[in-house]
């Protein structure tokens, strides 16, 4: 932090200790799994032994039904169909509840009333409507995206500067240009962040609602693997779930540089 | 944005509640379909008023309350307290940084929740599990958010402290720690919602007891007030959590909102 001078040499180095990080990380799990034997392959398998599962899961349906890229297609389709309703709800909803005066002080206490249930909490209730089908989990996704694009969208709108507004007015613009040409772009930056949590949000509510009620996805084939004790299908199950998820965000942060790029100028 | 107070803001807002409450009697009254399905709120209340003395499952709804409450408070605490330590270590040190960042990256976007069976296998049923999960959900919250908060400490006022003959130690506790306070307020607020979202999908998971359980108990033997009982109080738990943190936020750090 505090040598600014000799730059890039010292990033090689730095570049350097990260990468030896993580192999030491790994040699340090294969020690103490293989080599040692400190942990038995029921408790934690070794790095090896996972990535042999996780290769193996792309052709072998067993045990739990379907190949890794049936259940996460699966997931995605639940997750998506919730978070895009979500965002298709929530973010309008905040907007409107930021910009009408009457919307905000009407839906506010009723948002406020379900702002701090987590969406997981709903499942009973959701499936006695329902069902065990994709309705209900998409709704527990919907609720948890739904939640995050409304505070986000929401406090967005209230950010804007009223000199802008003021300037606004003072050129005529009338009240529905003011919204669209002002106070959105100058949301857009929450907007999205809004857009990350939510996504984050639900793709761990899906794998909540997949471990209690699912034939299908990738909780589901993680708690098949719990009741079968193969940790390493467990592990498999975790890291292809953490793969899509930096996958998405990573594609809710291109879109974001697209939107904001191109800009509202016209 | 806070103004005084507004008084068509109140009304509405009772009036939107109230009208909540009546459309929700009137579409569960007797006879109709959604009434065979779903309690009003009058009974849901009447039976979470009955919870307070009477006993569900091997405890009333205190007890279960408390025993989710205890396991979101150790595993928060242990969780801030690793991610505080790491979040500054890792904003502070490069060395620090360059080894702990990328294995922190590594684990980081797994969500939390993914690691309830891993932490079945590992801790078995009890509340070691428990405490495990909720750690995981918190720690990287707050890690971030620290780690971000040391890396924002403006380096003109290290230059300064420095050029005034500041050693190093005294520069980490006298600048950088306090200016990343804020930081890890904001880290802790999100850990703590998170937290409390945990242990109520890991008791739902698995559990012989707190509010979770409590819903999944009420879904298998389709008791719907059960359930409704349950998510207000998860509710209000929640809330109150997020409240006594903004509380504590507002106090100590006062000096950071002008």
């Amino acid at each position: 932090m505090n040598q600014n001078k000799n730059g890039t040499k010292d990033n090689k180095k730095y570049i350097l200790m990260s990468i030896c990080s993580v192999l030491v990380f790994l040699f340090i799990w294969e020690l103490v799994t293989d080599v040692l034997g400190i942990f038995k392959s029921t408790m934690l398998p070794s790095p090896v032994k996972v990535f042999g599962t996780f290769i193996d899961k792309f052709t072998n349906t067993k045990p739990d039904g379907a190949t890794i890229q049936v259940h996460t297609l699966a997931s995605l389709k639940v997750a998506l169909s919730g978070y895009l309703i979500g965002v298709g709800i929530g973010v309008p909803l905040g907007i409107a509840m930021a910009w009408f005066r009457k919307v905000d002080c009407f839906v506010t206490p009723l948002f406020d009333l379900l702002r701090p249930v987590p969406g997981i909490a709903w499942l009973p209730v959701l499936i006695v409507f329902f069902g065990i089908g994709l309705l209900s989990k998409a709704m527990v996704i919907f609720l948890s995206a739904f939640i995050a694009c409304v505070i986000n969208s929401y406090s967005g709108i209230k950010n804007t500067r009223m000199v802008h507004l003021w300037v606004g007015q003072t050129f005529g613009a009338t009240r529905s240009q003011l919204l669209f040409k002002v106070a959105i772009p100058t949301a857009l930056p929450m907007i999205f962040t809004g857009l990350k949590v939510a996504l984050g949000a639900s793709w761990n509510a899906l794998i909540a609602a997949e471990l209690l009620a699912s034939t299908k996805g990738l909780g589901f084939m993680i708690n098949q693997a719990r009741g079968i004790y193969r940790p390493d299908i467990i592990l498999v199950g975790m890291i292809a779930v953490g793969i899509t998820g930096a996958i998405l965000g990573y594609l809710i942060e291109l879109l974001q540089k697209l939107v904001m790029k191109r800009g509202w100028r016209q | 944005m806070k103004k005084k107070i507004d008084v068509t803001r109140i009304i509405m807002g009772i009036l939107a509640v109230v009208l909540f409450l009546c459309l929700w009697t009137l579409s569960t009254r007797e006879g109709t379909t959604l009434g065979k399905l779903m309690p009003g709120p009058g009974e849901v209340f009447k039976r979470l008023l009955k919870m307070t003395h009477t006993n569900i499952g091997s405890l009333t709804i205190f007890g279960h309350m408390l025993n989710s409450l205890r396991r979101v408070l150790v595993g928060f605490f242990l969780a801030s307290v690793c991610g505080i330590l790491l979040g500054l270590g890792m904003g502070w040190n490069r060395k620090c940084e360059a080894i702990l960042r990328p294995l922190f990256e590594l684990i980081r976007p797994i969500p939390p929740l993914a690691w309830i069976s891993l932490a079945i296998v590992w801790f078995g049923l009890g509340e070691g599990g428990k405490y495990f999960i909720i750690f995981v959900s918190g720690f990287a919250n707050v890690t971030i958010n620290v780690y971000s908060g040391a890396k924002a400490v403006d380096p003109e006022v290290i230059g300064a402290a420095r050029m005034l003959g500041c050693p190093k130690h005294r520069i980490f506790t006298s600048v950088v720690l306090p200016s990343s306070i804020p930081y890890i307020f904001t880290g802790l607020q999100i850990a703590i919602s998170s937290s409390w979202a945990a242990v109520v999908a890991a008791e739902m998971v698995r559990s012989t007891n707190g509010i979770g359980w409590m819903i999944t108990a009420g879904q298998n033997i389709n008791d719907m007030e059960q359930i409704l009982a349950g998510i207000i109080v998860i509710g209000v738990v929640g809330f109150l959590l997020t409240t006594i943190m903004r509380g504590i936020e507002a106090r100590l750090c006062a000096w950071s909102r002008v």
